[in-house]
């Protein structure tokens, strides 16, 4: 079988961003602490919300996200760039959040016990989710602000950000199926976020 | 490859209907229909499964084999088509892949939605009974298993409803049927075989098809010059929808043929969803409307103020026109992000 | 001035910064918050995009791992780096759906089915409706191009349903409809 790719919401880093990853990793390898954090910066909600989905409880997921970006500091060293950043990260993510779920059960799940304990489980989730944690009332705010402001945006602008977030296609990707210069393309996606950030920082500071 | 499956007449469903009516006894609270509906949710989302199951319209029946598998918090799937072309969808980790042997093609299709919108999905939702009447009952076996039966009927003529067989151990459907408000079954899926596993070999997500010599295809990102650019940008909301559907996702996405992304929003009333896509018009202007169905699905297509609103649901047709011709332009500050009923 | 470099942390976040400009950047953005904020948020903006109504970290989750790396703790234990095969699948939160917007074009042509006539047989209700219901006049065959698109919408739209009902739409995709499959049309050749 084939190894762990991520993937769902994930969409693959383009080639770019791999680049550019690995370039932040080899400063980080040196020493240089910055470059580590804006790999965090980047990859933080990915993890966040892929270690929530693993988790049966999910007001956990910023303390295993966190443990899984320290080790992965630690673990620098070991990475070589075989894969991309992000599957290697992404892999930690996976086991440590498997690991905190392993650390609390006393005994191995088999099929029977699975069952029972999944509707179990599944009517505890159910319950916890009727309140809604501060957490959940923020990212459906921040949610509602970023479409709002994306659906105001002059078309080229909104153009431009959603094939690069959305779509994933890289700056000349873009500029083919914009019809402009790449310099351009990289001028309105960096409007673009900055017209939804003028809405955005204020929720957030 | 399966022979060919007989088709179904009408008359065979509504009289399946009717002696399941007639089978009717005393039935349970809403509040125990709705744990049923959560308990399948689970199931299907959670479980591995392998099945056939024939899917049945007015028009047609189709045999077909279902592959489920969970890994590390996300699904496989596997559809078979069985009535002797062949087909197959089958839906990796990162692509979904359309083997049509009878064309010796292979459609190929990155992934470019999301798994984190579980909360946006329409789960049976807390307020299901107030827009549908809630029941559940024994059934007699399915399959050789104990069933309980779940009705979900309609307070009104703009959803559908639905009758769903779980199997009472794992809360598995083994048969659905959606209505409309006549009774008349628009859609029916039933399945013959269905079975648990723990474990499902790599073979049973692989595709069975020989694909050597196809042309494979990757669909996607064909992109052309944009076209007129578009005078506002306001947000767009249906003025008009049943009442009980509200806002549950929206998101932008490039769809086929436009090299201009559309804005897709998404509506629920807990059971059955609406999307609502606004796109800027053609160059060319304005296309006459448009219907078509799939099953339960329905879609309307049609042009306003220069963009074009399409509307697709679990929803009769009826509803889905309504909902897309009342499409229009709203004022950014404080516009509702969802339609009740405005005139109740 | 400062646009311009925040433009240089727009397009770091896109891999689409000259490598030789890399160096200088991170250094200033390690003695920046503004920038290293600005750099957050725009990568908060590409994931609700993509992902809208998903988990996203708090504003501090960052400067945490940053003072958690700084605390004195263990080495990594080695079992949580990878590589390690998958055993089975421990899942609790439903994931509903973790569906598929894919759009099959050529199997649109043959696939989509006109306007069922059994719609038009719908009772009226005979309460005040919110809603004008009228039954829709004849079927429409759609060409070609117009079920390529209808392909398109239904499958983006299955993403939404219920399992079920998403099951139903891919059924009806792979249902080979005989009264269409002599029509003819291209398939493009690969270049």
């Amino acid at each position: 079988m084939k190894p762990h790719e991520p993937v769902d919401d994930e969409t693959r880093p383009s080639a770019g961003v791999e680049q550019s990853d690995l370039e932040l990793v080899k400063r980080a390898q040196r020493g240089e602490r910055g470059a580590f954090d804006l790999l965090v910066l980047r990859y933080q909600h990915k993890v966040v919300k892929l270690v929530a989905r693993l988790l049966r409880d999910p007001a956990e997921a910023e303390d295993v996200a966190q443990e899984a970006f320290v080790k992965a500091y630690r673990a620098l060293g070991s990475f070589r760039g075989d894969s991309a950043f992000y599957t290697w990260l992404y892999r930690i993510a996976v086991n440590t959040a498997r690991n905190s779920i392993a650390s609390r059960q006393r005994r191995p799940l088999d099929y029977e016990a699975d069952l029972s304990e999944n509707e179990q489980s599944a009517v505890e989730s159910r319950m916890r989710h009727t309140d809604t944690p501060e957490a959940n009332v923020l990212s459906e705010e921040i949610h509602r602000t970023v479409n709002r402001a994306v659906e105001e945006l002059p078309e080229d602008l909104r153009t431009a950000i959603i094939l690069r977030e959305v779509e994933g296609l890289s700056y000349e990707e873009i500029a083919q199926a914009m019809d402009c210069p790449v310099g351009t393309v990289r001028s309105r996606i960096f409007r673009a976020r900055e017209a939804i950030d003028r809405n955005l920082k204020p929720l957030l500071d | 490859m399966s022979a060919a499956i007989s088709v179904k007449r009408s008359s065979a469903w509504v009289l399946a209907v009717v002696l399941a009516v007639a089978a009717r006894t005393a039935s349970a609270s809403p509040e125990e229909a709705k744990q049923w509906l959560e308990r399948m949710s689970e199931s299907l989302a959670t479980r591995n499964y392998i099945g056939l199951f024939t899917h049945s319209t007015p028009t047609q029946s189709e045999s077909m084999r279902i592959v489920h598998r969970v890994e590390d918090g996300h699904s496989l799937e596997r559809l078979v088509s069985l009535d002797g072309s062949g087909r197959e969808i089958i839906r990796t980790r990162e692509e979904v892949h359309a083997y049509l042997p009878d064309r010796r093609v292979v459609l190929v299709e990155p992934r470019s939605d999301d798994g984190s919108l579980l909360k946006a999905l329409p789960t049976p939702g807390a307020k299901l009974d107030t827009f549908y009447d809630l029941e559940v009952r024994k059934g007699s076996k399915l399959l050789g298993r104990d069933v309980q039966v779940v009705d979900i009927r309609p307070r009104d003529r703009y959803r559908y409803g639905y009758r769903i067989w779980l199997d009472e151990k794992t809360a598995m459907p083994l048969r659905s049927i959606v209505a409309n408000g006549a009774g008349v079954p628009v859609e029916q899926i039933s399945f013959t075989s269905l079975e648990l596993q723990k474990k499902i070999p790599d073979k049973d997500v692989e595709p069975s098809v020989d694909a050597t010599g196809f042309q494979w295809i990757r669909t996607g990102r064909k992109l052309g010059p944009p076209p007129q650019p578009m005078a506002n940008a306001n947000g767009w909301r249906p003025l008009r929808l049943p009442p009980g559907f509200r806002l549950v996702a929206s998101r932008f996405q490039l769809l086929p043929g436009s090299p201009v992304p559309a804005q897709h929003l998404i509506f629920s009333d807990g059971m059955a969803a609406i999307s609502v896509f606004i796109e800027p018009g053609h160059a060319s202007g304005p296309a006459p409307p448009e219907s078509s169905s799939m099953g339960s699905a329905n879609a309307y297509s049609t042009s306003i103020q220069g963009h074009v609103i399409t509307a697709v649901g679990e929803v009769p047709a009826d509803t889905i026109r309504e909902v897309a011709i009342s499409v229009a332009p709203v004022d950014a500050p404080g516009a509702p992000s969802a339609s009740g009923a405005p005139d109740r | 001035m400062t646009d311009q470099i925040r433009e240089q942390v727009s397009a770091l976040l896109d891999g689409e910064l000259p490598r030789d400009e890399i160096g200088l950047l991170v250094r200033r953005m390690e003695r920046d918050p503004d920038l290293r904020g600005s750099f957050g948020r725009y990568s908060l903006i590409g994931e609700t995009l993509r992902a809208p109504g998903g988990r996203t970290a708090h504003p501090s989750f960052a400067a945490r791992v940053s003072a958690a790396i700084d605390a004195p703790g263990e080495a990594a234990a080695a079992q949580d780096v990878p590589a390690i095969a998958a055993s089975h699948a421990f899942w609790k939160r439903p994931a509903f759906a973790t569906a598929v917007a894919a759009s099959f074009a050529l199997l649109a042509v043959i696939l989509v089915r006109p306007f069922a006539s059994e719609d038009a047989a719908i009772v009226v209700a005979n309460t005040a409706a919110t809603l004008t219901v009228s039954p829709l006049a004849g079927a429409i065959s759609p060409t070609p191009a117009q079920s390529q698109r209808l392909a398109g919408y239904l499958v983006a739209h299955s993403q939404f349903s219920s399992p079920m009902a998403r099951r139903s739409v891919w059924s009806g995709l792979l249902a080979a409809d005989p009264g269409l499959q002599r029509a003819s049309y291209e398939i493009q050749e690969a270049p």
